[in-house]
């Protein structure tokens, strides 16, 4: 245990499973708080569409054969695009109605499970991987694939910050959350807003399935995890806060990184639940979230 | 609980609809339903399909052939199936709609110790066979003497003494690292292979992990922390077992990864790529032999040229095993007459194994588990080869 803090090797490479653990963990967890933070929506079906995201990109770079840019960038809009009926057709309805949305989409996201095994099966499919390799330095072993998944995470939500905060729709967007009402007042359409918040909750949440799955694997059930751990995330962050998104995720996935290798997996999942508890209990609002 | 085998089950019950109409007039075969439960969903998929595949192709046989005669009458055999979900409370639930719903007396299946043992506590009591496949003694060694189970492929207590002593001449660990998930499967079969690893000299570190993680870099850096120079993934369900492999080798562990247990080998290629070169596992059948051409045949022929698991003959085996025991107690209802009918039915050869030996009373007190060949193989240019034949002892 003590050899293990002391060695340059392990810690570096506990830094580097707790980045690519996290990159994935954020990505997730930030279209979740969007819809939260703005339409008062606990989208359970979230995980369903990370499990859409994958299987878009097993079609595109494992079936179609796509170079792999063209693959990641086409899968989430190919996830994120239909999903707009979907908005109309369900979303809409249960907007700043926080308990009929849980009840609502925890239908919606079991449909979309058991329509995706009827429509594939429930085989575990494998995206091949696009970078195999290994890089090594300074005797750390950093994984291309995971390398590229803690890129494509940081210009996602580098491109997700200067949208929130640089653009106008962004500033609309952060308006609605703060108070809907009034931002309709001053001429806001918060319909619109609506809708563009959710197509960018989806694009988000199909990016984190599409690297997730190509990552570990794709099946109609992969979606199950992504959403547990957007909980987490965003219970520790705060729900409905962004950077609080971003901050539980680097949180939850250095835990499990850092507990895990020097205590053991069961550790790792009691620590991440117990420091959910105690928030909820001293700090219900969560880190960086505002009490209602 | 998925209802996968509604639609069969609708199937099913409109052919029923459609016989019983049809024999008022003419002699028609009666449909007699084989229950089956396995994962159909999640990383024991597999698995269940295994279990779905080979009673199905047991089953097209004996019917391609004009049915089963038992009794002086002519049955035609279906199968109905429930998935697991590779839990406890799913083959409990599984076992519970075969019995008492569907008035089913004989199950294949599940596979995992956990949805074995539940569905056991049901089909035992009212003496339904149940042919399995799980890694706890418990499956063989109960209150029950085991009354009305069968095991159809061996476990580590019978394959691990063979395959260890292979182990230690031919790979030369010294320090074993086993990752097992935290559940009932885990906890009851990590500590025997612990100590057999004890018994013959070789130091182990064991650790678990949730069920359903799928992110084990964090532990197989604490296992190489505690300097392994041979990673067993033993008894992990292939979708997890494919992605230690390809994990373990991405944070770079480069000695031994094997699997005494398992097995899964087509998966864990297909997961890894790549990182599967130089992998060694234990696996149940050789796919390349003369002996298994019919049915591998059979197999591409209804499924296509896919993987086969090889957990896919094993019940095929167990099935076809099934279904003599019944056609040689010549009942379709009394069910201790087919159990002692199985139990005697050593010789019968189903023609993937070669003949039936029964075995397990030294270990369990009962002989109603199959004793198999096994095999090592190791993964060269993506394919599994055949390193080495072994049998129980």
């Amino acid at each position: 245990m003590l050899s293990m803090l002391t060695n340059p090797t392990i810690l570096g490479q506990i830094v580097v499973n707790g980045m690519s653990l996290s990159s994935i963990y954020i990505l997730v967890a930030l279209g979740f708080t969007l819809l939260f933070g703005i339409m008062r929506v606990v989208n359970f079906a979230h995980g369903e569409f990370a499990m859409l995201g994958g299987f878009a990109m097993y079609y595109l770079y494992a079936v179609f054969s796509l170079p792999w840019v063209a693959a990641i960038l086409l899968a989430p809009l190919a996830v994120a695009i239909p999903a707009l009926f979907l908005e109309w057709l369900v979303f809409r309805w249960f907007y700043q109605k926080m308990f009929q949305s849980m009840i609502g989409l925890l239908g919606l996201s079991i449909v979309m499970i058991y329509s995706a095994l009827l429509t594939w099966d429930a085989f575990e499919r494998n995206i091949p991987a696009a970078f195999d390799g290994i890089l090594r330095f300074a005797g750390v072993i950093l994984p291309i694939d995971r390398l590229v998944t803690i890129g494509v995470s940081a210009l996602a939500l580098g491109a997700f910050y200067f949208l929130m905060v640089h653009t106008r729709i962004g500033l609309a967007m952060r308006a609605a959350a703060q108070d809907v009402e009034i931002a309709g007042t001053q001429g806001i359409d918060t319909r619109k807003i609506y809708r563009v918040a959710f197509f960018v909750a989806i694009l988000l949440a199909a990016l984190a399935g599409a690297l997730y799955g190509q990552v570990y694997a794709v099946s109609p059930f992969m979606g199950e995890r992504p959403l547990f751990v957007a909980f987490i995330v965003v219970i520790l962050g705060g729900m409905g806060s962004i950077p609080g998104a971003a901050l539980g995720g680097l949180i939850l996935g250095f835990t499990e990184s850092f507990l895990g290798t020097f205590y053991g997996g069961s550790v790792a999942s009691y620590a991440s639940f117990g420091a959910v508890i105690l928030l909820l209990i001293f700090r219900p609002w969560g880190l960086l979230g505002k009490p209602e | 609980m998925i209802k996968i085998s509604r639609r069969n089950a609708l199937a099913g019950i409109a052919a029923a609809a459609a016989i019983a109409t049809v024999s008022s007039t003419a002699l028609a075969a009666e449909t007699l339903r084989i229950g089956a439960i396995g994962s159909l969903s999640g990383g024991g998929t597999a698995w269940g399909l295994a279990i779905k595949r080979g009673a199905e192709l047991a089953i097209d046989e004996v019917n391609q052939a004009g049915g089963l005669s038992v009794g002086g009458k002519n049955y035609n055999l279906e199968l109905l199936m429930y998935d697991d979900q590779y839990t406890g409370q799913g083959g409990k639930t599984a076992a519970e709609r075969l019995v008492f719903q569907d008035k089913v007396k004989y199950i294949v299946g599940p596979i995992g110790s956990n949805p074995v043992l539940s569905a056991m506590e049901v089909t035992t009591p009212q003496k339904v066979l149940l042919m399995s496949n799980g890694y706890t003694p418990k499956i063989l060694d109960n209150e029950h003497k085991a009354s009305y189970n069968f095991r159809f492929t061996l476990t580590n207590l019978e394959y691990a003494p063979s395959m260890m002593k292979w182990v230690k001449e031919n790979l030369k660990v010294t320090k074993v690292g086993i990752l097992v998930p935290n559940d009932a499967i885990g906890q009851s079969v990590a500590p025997p292979l612990v100590k057999l690893y004890q018994d013959n000299g070789i130091q182990t570190v064991v650790d678990y992990y949730e069920r359903g993680s799928k992110e084990f870099s964090p532990l197989i850096t604490r296992l190489m922390a505690a300097g392994i120079d041979g990673f067993d993934i033993n008894f992990n369900a292939p979708g997890e077992a494919g992605l230690m492999v390809k994990q373990a080798r991405q944070i770079g562990y480069d000695k031994l990864v094997y699997q005494m247990g398992g097995p899964s080998v087509p998966e864990i290629i297909e997961v890894a790529g790549q990182h599967s070169e130089g992998f060694i596992s234990y696996e149940m059948f050789d796919f390349d032999a003369p002996s298994a051409q019919p049915f591998v045949k059979a197999y591409a022929a209804k499924y296509g040229k896919g993987i086969i698991n090889s957990q896919t003959p094993a019940f095929y085996n167990a099935t076809k095993i099934l279904i003599e025991a019944i056609r040689r107690a010549d009942t379709v209802d009394d069910t201790t007459k087919i159990r002692d009918a199985v139990e005697k039915l050593a010789g019968y050869d189903a023609g993937v194994y070669g003949p039936v030996r029964w075995t397990g009373k030294a270990i369990y007190g009962v002989d109603h588990q199959l004793a198999l060949p096994f095999y090592v193989v190791e993964v060269k240019n993506g394919k599994p080869v055949t390193r080495a034949v072994l049998s129980v002892d």
